[in-house]
């Protein structure tokens, strides 16, 4: 599904991945952990298509296309989410305004016809239920005014209804009480599929304990430093990064 | 007179009807100067290129409604209609109110009816309309009588070189309420200049709400220059939208002229191309307990200019004021650009004045948000455009102008 080849990535002078290898096949669940400033968040920015970073090498296969050929918008609509460490308060476009937006552009892409309106609502209803979404803050200005809890649900909220191929979580379970952790891993849970993929980017092992994962990775100085499988989170836990 | 105010005025008629304020018109065009670059008022609005046309006043309405233009802007709302093209009052074309308490008419046929505003005296743009000012409206509501429906102004401008002098008057009278749209538009192939003034009486405790809107085709100068007076515990709130138009001056000026008056006045402007628009706001609170609240957000497109001037002055005696000013600038493009200007004197000690201003660019957070979720550059910036305008457009009461009002939009920008 991804392949993640010699990957270089900088902002501005500042060189962050310095040749990271990854591959992701279909229905795994890969958990990326490493010390504050590794380069976990930029792999996350890189993948998505921010503009901030440059890549200088390497390549990022998805699904058999060139994915850094792609704008954010068209990356999203090959079936590629991020769910944001910070997700963005959008003051005026209702959330479901957004969804709809969102929804109908991926269908436009596969050259389908917008949702029916009794279709999408149906949908809403169903994928709020999943991660137990206030119906008032889906009627509200996207992210305005919502706790950091809300936020989250949020973002697991939306990837629920555009049902992604490979989702990628960075640092989700951070700002998260117990009872917030339960119900976003819960989501994430319900959408794991054969076919769909998660990379999951993490400082602490509690997420793991609910997102159960089949690899770990350590990032490392903008390189993939180990791989094992979930004993190494509880490793990690235990130990610090510092014997590896 | 100057040598270019003297050549410009040369095609212009006037009735002759030997009205005290026409000739306060004539006299002031006399001894004010054409404004330049020189003055702080104009600034960023210079008129050069206005003066190097030969405008001409069109008289008559003998040929027929131009088919581009829908007499009535705003079909699907339930309102009264006056209409005039070229300053000229459109009798066929009008639905005006005929109901106690209600008078509604053309200037012309009002009898005589004092304006107090001193435009006319200060600004030679002012002196112009004092001077050869046509037709407009003139609307009393009397006391306690609420106006049962909306009433459009529509003026059209149609023609090459035209040059139109509307002026309106409005009183309404304590406790009572009005609801005006005052609309302009022009044809695609008009030149020239809409040059109006309206002034509002606001009795206590009465109600006046203006919507205007300019969505003028062509390369049509505009001024418009509203003086309202608000008198004790009246309500004045209006919303100004300019949607397109080549050259546009808005300046709305009000007088807080009693206790405990409340002013809401919001606005929005979009230009795109070469267009210029231009904000000048006064709101002057010279008597105690007065609120106010002012929003106006401007998007400046290609190599468009934009204008914002808010001033509000808090008078000596104004105690207790609670005066709000916000502006907010997107300069989109590289050639596009704004100037804003807030200013605030304040006289008094007990008040509570905020204002915010700011010019900047599309939010690439929010951007990139909405594209990562498959939104492309185009539809996510339109989504953020409608939130922006929406803060606006949300305070029109009557959902159908505010459809009508988004759809030109949509369509100008093809959202």
């Amino acid at each position: 599904m991804l392949k993640i080849k010699n990957l270089h990535a900088q902002v501005g002078e500042h060189q962050i991945l310095k040749g990271l290898n990854l591959e992701v096949k279909p229905g795994e669940v890969h958990a990326i952990m490493g010390p504050n400033g590794s380069g976990k968040s930029t792999l996350a920015s890189v993948l998505s298509g921010r503009d901030l970073y440059e890549v200088t090498e390497g390549t990022v296969e998805f699904e058999g296309i060139d994915l850094l050929d792609l704008d954010a918008s068209d990356r999203a609509r090959e079936g590629l989410f991020l769910a944001f460490q910070y997700p963005v308060e959008i003051p005026g476009v209702s959330n479901i305004n957004f969804m709809r937006a969102a929804l109908n552009g991926k269908r436009a892409h596969k050259g389908l016809d917008p949702i029916k309106g009794k279709d999408f609502l149906a949908k809403v209803k169903e994928c709020a239920e999943l991660v137990e979404l206030d119906g008032r803050l889906r009627d509200r200005s996207v992210n305005e005014g919502f706790s950091g809890g809300e936020k989250k649900r949020n973002e697991i909220f939306q990837m629920a209804m555009l049902e992604p191929k490979l989702a990628i979580l960075d640092e989700t379970d951070s700002g998260l009480d117990i009872d917030a952790l339960r119900v976003v891993s819960k989501g994430v849970n319900a959408m794991r599929s054969a076919d769909r993929s998660f990379i999951v980017i993490t400082h602490y092992q509690r997420l793991l304990d609910h997102i159960v994962p089949d690899f770990v990775h350590v990032l490392s100085g903008g390189k993939i430093v180990k791989t094992g499988g979930p004993e190494l989170a509880l490793e990690l836990e235990e130990k610090g990064y510092d014997w590896i | 007179m100057t040598g270019s105010s003297n050549s410009f005025v040369s095609k212009f008629t006037s009735p002759g009807d030997n009205s005290i304020i026409r000739n306060e018109g004539f006299e002031a065009l006399e001894y004010l100067p054409v404004p330049t670059r020189r003055s702080e008022r104009w600034k960023y609005s210079p008129i050069t290129k206005l003066l190097t046309n030969s405008l001409s006043t069109k008289e008559s309405d003998s040929t027929v409604w131009p088919q581009e233009i829908s007499p009535n802007p705003v079909p699907h709302l339930d309102a009264y209609l006056i209409v005039f093209r070229n300053g000229v009052f459109i009798s066929s074309l009008s639905d005006l109110p005929v109901s106690e308490g209600v008078v509604c008419s053309p200037m012309s046929s009002a009898g005589d009816q004092v304006f107090t505003n001193t435009y006319h005296k200060t600004e030679w743009v002012g002196a112009m309309n004092a001077a050869y000012h046509q037709d407009g409206m003139y609307l009393r509501v009397e006391k306690n009588v609420v106006l049962d429906r909306p009433i459009i102004v529509h003026h059209l401008t149609d023609g090459t070189d035209a040059a139109c002098f509307p002026r309106h008057l409005i009183s309404i009278a304590e406790g009572a309420e009005a609801n005006v749209v005052v609309w302009s538009s022009a044809t695609s192939e008009s030149t020239g200049m809409n040059n109006g003034v309206l002034e509002a009486h606001i009795a206590s405790n009465a109600h006046l709400k203006i919507d205007k809107i300019c969505n003028e085709n062509g390369e049509v100068f505009h001024f418009s220059h509203e003086q309202i007076i608000q008198e004790s515990s009246s309500n004045y709130s209006m919303n100004t939208f300019t949607i397109m138009g080549h050259w546009v001056r808005n300046e709305l000026n009000i007088l807080s002229n009693g206790s405990g008056t409340d002013s809401v006045f919001n606005g929005t402007f979009l230009p795109t191309g070469s267009e210029h628009v231009d904000n000048h706001t006064t709101m002057d609170h010279a008597h105690p307990d007065g609120t106010s609240s002012e929003l106006y957000r401007g998007i400046m497109y290609d190599n468009s200019t934009g204008v914002f001037n808010g001033k509000i002055f808090v008078r000596k005696d104004a105690q207790r004021t609670n005066a709000y000013q916000q502006n907010t600038n997107i300069v989109a493009d590289k050639g596009a650009s704004i100037n804003a200007k807030p200013e605030l004197e304040i006289y008094a000690d007990d008040v509570k004045c905020s204002h915010g201003c700011t010019v900047g660019q599309f939010d690439t957070e929010a951007l990139f948000y909405l594209m990562s979720r498959g939104i492309d550059l185009k539809s996510a910036k339109s989504l953020l455009v409608r939130a922006f305008v929406g803060d606006v457009l949300n305070s029109v009461k009557s959902e159908d102008l505010r459809n009508e009002i988004m759809n030109l939009y949509s369509e100008k920008h093809n959202w």
